[in-house]
């Protein structure tokens, strides 16, 4: 018995970044790597399930990307996956949440598990779109942002709940296989010690290309993806202003901003 | 039979064979009770980890018996207690010589050799000595009883902060029995010897070799004389001292027999602590074993034999008990009642023929004997336990592996493991990008090295808090701005510097501190320096004590001890002393852990302030509570804080203008303290730097309002 969970790498900004000089993007060096934060709830979800459960589970961490997503994977192995899968070809770059999303379905497909668990969204890019999709791709039922999970391996179904608007819960059945997508605060997930993730070195990371999973460069990046970035950058700050003073000073003030304004418009 | 000869003591006078057989026979039994009591103590440390000591064990037990028969770490901080002590322990000590030196005459060199020394002149002196011997230990038996009965003092009292009223392990009284049962048992042997003796007297009075001599035994002599007076003969004197000789003979025996099995062992096991003391042990905390499975002590078996015998080492003084900053504010942490839980839990499962199943070994949860994580939690590593135990048990290390444990299974506060986990990826506990690190140097008049590009006589470690934290950002300026006036060629790591580690080691998260531990030694062997100077004390514990472990082998200063060099030197002038009363905390990492005790109120002097005292300074100064990572542990809502304990401490001293700190850390808590005490307006907290700035005018500077 298998569960899958797809887990990213995001990117967060450090100080005083500078884009990309194709305007697309922020420039790498300026980007510090960690794994998704709602990914560490899916995996703990999984885990949970794991250790609850009498006969054995195997739980699988897998991502795409390049190398450094390696790192990410440790952490994942360090927190009680048992192994992990990459994924990465140069032809990846730039793909969008349908084309990773095709991955994904291609390496679950492979794997055959009971059930597929993804984070609701990443954190960096935020379109909570990808394990949906990859649901799609694999046909199988899908739920988005499982708030607690009722599950045992091998059943056939599974019952969660989901958060919606107005604090209102949303109690369902699904049948398994499923992909669901994890909310935050679902579990509290463990800490992977600093040495926990140096053992977990030990562990296999198995890294596949776009042919052992039957797909082709036309099936990732830009010409597998159904949008594209056209730029990356920074609006232009507006400005506030406490006007101080009496009211025939304020007025005063008011009267020589509108002035500037208009100024500056025409 | 000479005339000397005959003056000696009788021992089986007047005894018929059987009952001299009957008297070995006892004897007998009561060593083999006693060795294989100490047997089964020996396989109990015997099933805890391997250690090897490092150093000669020759000096180790010189320093044992040096420290045994001063007394010192007796003496401190309980002078009464340490001097009643001595005389017990002299009154037993010369006691014990006397029945091994008849021992050795009677049943050893004279039946073997025919060899005879126990009479005459040596004989009268011998009984002169233990009789004095005697009475210094009813005199210290006394006042140990007059010490727990009378005084009660709170650290005597066995209740738990750990456990609540009615839990069984609350507070003990089977402790309390055991300690009146030692001191009445030890009094009534002593008592008994006197009376035995003027028995003895009043029996054998026509002897003059006997009679005559008897004011070399004065309290015995005296004994007799009262009961000459009273009316008894020599016939009596034979009955009483036969009842008595057996009584006190048996009584002594079961007491020899029963010393493995009961508080008497402290005998050896305190001895035997001390012998095996590190000194280092708190300042410099254990690596973990590359073949070491699971970090840290979750067994009771996986304590080395020496954290075993410090368990039975400790008497209960419970001077750790009252010196813990964490039990002074009410939080679940007793540093005697871990050590005293662990050794219960020890005798429990290490004593018996067979060791018990893994499962019952584990020392963790809240079961009798085990340590709960909120205890674990509650320390601040500050090391008061283990300076002011007067037998070497070094607690900080045995509660960090346990941590250790605790962190390995994620078992901590939610708030803790975003920092360990900020510290990760970011190299700091304030979640700053790393290119922050060097940013509080951009507002200065002038440049600030970069020490991985160019040579500099000084390097700087700043430390997380003077990097990040805005109120000591404006110190850390300052003392940049006293380094580059005093003419000092320092420099920087900026973005190479990473956190020093110091309290996530003491948090127990081994892996973490050995990333950063290795990331700093290689970026402070990348630079060119001669000696580095910091302003933080946990950093310089750190570097000092604990990175040549990981192979980095620097010179290190705190900035007190730099800067009055600097002072000595002349390349710093005090210009306009401040004349104003002030008191100084000394910080646990450069007091008590490296002694740095006398520069920074030296400083203080020379920049003429009026140094008071406040009652716990230099080793027995009170953590301000950040310490161990206790910095990001949430104290607990509406309860005492060890800072606020600290800063009312310093507003009992009368006209108190300036409450003096040499640590970032220090700083923060306290100016928070100050606030939350209701003390802000009656003194301020400075930092020692801000204070030296202020003597120091200099030109465009903005000075310090005190």
């Amino acid at each position: 018995m298998k569960i899958l969970v797809a887990v990213k790498q995001v990117a967060a900004l450090d100080e005083d970044f500078t884009i990309r000089e194709d305007g697309r993007d922020v420039d790498a060096e300026f980007l510090i790597r960690d794994l998704n934060e709602w990914d560490d709830f899916s995996l703990e979800e999984a885990v949970k399930i794991k250790e609850a459960a009498t006969d054995p589970v195997e739980v699988i961490a897998f991502s795409v990307g390049p190398p450094e997503v390696d790192e990410s994977l440790r952490k994942c192995l360090a927190k009680g996956a048992d192994r992990a899968i990459r994924v990465w070809d140069a032809a990846i770059e730039g793909s969008d949440p349908i084309a990773i999303a095709r991955v994904l379905a291609a390496v679950t497909k492979r794997e055959a598990p009971a059930m597929l668990f993804a984070g609701v969204q990443s954190s960096d890019q935020a379109f909570a779109a990808t394990g949906i999709a990859t649901a799609a791709f694999l046909g199988w039922p899908h739920a988005a942002v499982v708030s607690q999970l009722s599950y045992s391996p091998g059943a056939k179904s599974a019952i969660f709940r989901r958060e919606l608007e107005g604090g209102l819960l949303q109690e369902a059945q699904i049948q398994c296989p499923a992909v669901l997508t994890i909310q935050l605060g679902i579990n509290t997930p463990r800490y992977a010690s600093l040495r926990s993730i140096k053992q977990a070195a030990a562990k296999p990371i198995e890294t596949l290309s776009l042919t052992e999973l039957d797909l082709a460069a036309g099936d990732v990046g830009e010409a597998g993806s159904a949008s594209r970035v056209r730029r990356m950058y920074m609006p232009d700050k507006g400005r506030a202003e406490l006007i101080s003073g009496d009211v025939a000073q304020q007025a005063q003030r008011l009267a020589e901003i509108i002035r500037e304004f208009k100024g500056a418009a025409s | 039979m000479s005339r000397t000869d005959a003056v000696t003591r009788i021992l089986f006078e007047a005894f018929s064979t059987a009952e001299v057989r009957l008297f070995y026979a006892l004897a007998y039994a009561a060593i083999g009770i006693f060795g294989y009591g100490v047997y089964v103590q020996i396989r109990k440390y015997r099933r805890g980890a391997a250690l090897h000591l490092e150093g000669s064990p020759w000096a180790r037990l010189r320093d044992m018996i040096a420290k045994v028969l001063n007394h010192r770490t007796i003496d401190r901080r309980d002078p009464a207690a340490g001097g009643a002590h001595r005389l017990i322990f002299y009154g037993f000590l010369l006691l014990f010589l006397g029945t091994a030196t008849i021992t050795l005459e009677y049943d050893i060199l004279e039946p073997l050799f025919g060899i005879r020394f126990w009479h005459g002149q040596f004989y009268l002196i011998f009984s002169l000595v233990l009789d004095v011997a005697g009475a210094g230990l009813i005199g210290g038996l006394a006042y140990m009883m007059y010490r727990r009965g009378w005084l009660k003092l709170p650290k005597l009292d066995y209740a738990r902060p750990d456990r609540a009223p009615g839990d069984p392990d609350y507070d003990r009284p089977q402790y309390r029995r055991e300690d009146w049962a030692f001191l009445w048992v030890l009094l009534i042997i002593g008592c008994t010897g006197y009376l035995l003796e003027a028995a003895r007297l009043v029996w054998l009075q026509a002897r003059p070799e006997v009679w005559d001599t008897r004011w070399w035994s004065p309290v015995g002599a005296l004994i007799a004389e009262g009961m000459r007076a009273a009316g008894m003969s020599a016939y009596g004197g034979g009955l009483l001292r036969l009842g008595l000789w057996w009584f006190h003979g048996i009584l002594s025996l079961s007491f020899i027999a029963l010393i493995p099995y009961t508080k008497v062992k402290h005998i050896f096991t305190a001895a035997g602590s001390l012998m095996v003391r590190d000194p280092q042990a708190a300042q410099r905390l254990p690596r973990i074993p590359e073949n070491q499975e699971s970090p840290g002590v979750a067994k009771i078996t996986d304590f080395n034999w020496k954290q075993l015998l410090n368990l039975d080492a400790c008497t209960k003084c419970g001077r750790c008990h009252e010196a813990c900053p964490a039990r002074a504010v009410g939080a679940p942490l007793s540093p005697r009642d871990v050590i005293l839980s662990l050794r219960e839990f020890a005798n429990a499962t290490l004593e018996s023929g067979t060791l018990p199943a893994a499962a019952e070994l584990d020392v963790h949860g809240k079961a009798p004997g085990q340590v709960a994580m909120e205890t674990l939690w509650s320390c601040r590593t500050c090391m008061a336990c283990v300076e002011i135990c007067p037998v070497a048990v070094e607690h900080v290390p045995i509660i960090v592996q346990m941590r250790r444990k605790l962190v390995e299974d994620g078992a901590m506060d939610p708030l803790l493991t975003k920092t360990l986990q900020t510290i990760h990826k970011t190299g700091n506990s304030f979640g700053e990008s790393k290119r922050k690190r060097g940013a509080w140097t951009k507002n200065l008049p002038f440049k600030v090295k970069d020490a991985r590009k160019e040579p500099a006589q000084v390097l700087w470690f700043v430390g997380d808090y003077a990097s990040f934290d805005p109120r000591n950002q404006k110190v850390t300026q300052t003392f940049a701005t006293l380094l580059y006036e005093a003419g000092v060629d320092f420099g920087i790591l900026y973005d190479g510097e990473s956190n020093a580690g110091n309290d996530v080691r003491r948090v127990g998260e081994e892996g973490l501190y050995e990333v950063l531990a290795n990331a700093n030694v290689a970026a402070l062997k990348q630079a060119t320096f001669k000696t580095i100077v910091t302003t933080d004390p946990h950093s310089y514990n750190t570097i000092r004590n604990e990175y040549p472990d990981f192979g980095g082998n620097f010179q290190i200063q705190h900035y007190t001890s730099f800067v009055k060099e600097l002072f000595a030197s002349g390349r710093l002038q005090v210009t306009r002393p401040l004349n104003v009363r002030a008191t100084f905390h000394d910080p646990c990492h450069l007091g008590r852990f490296n002694k740095g005790y006398e520069a920074p109120r030296d400083l203080l002097k020379l920049l003429g302030c009026e140094v008071v005292e406040m009652g716990r300074s230099r080793a027995n100064s009170f953590c301000c509570g950040a310490g161990g990572g206790r910095i990001w542990i949430p104290d607990p809502v509406a309860t005492e804080k060890p800072a606020q304990n600290r800063i009312k401490e310093a507003a009992a001293i009368p006209g108190l203008q300036v409450y003096v700190v040499s640590c970032p850390k220090d700083l923060t808590m306290f100016e928070d303290a100050l606030k939350t005490t209701g003390n802000e307006g009656k003194f301020v907290v400075r930092e020692l730097i801000e204070l030296i700035r202020e003597a120091i005018p200099a030109p465009r500077t903005e000075e310090v309002q005190v």
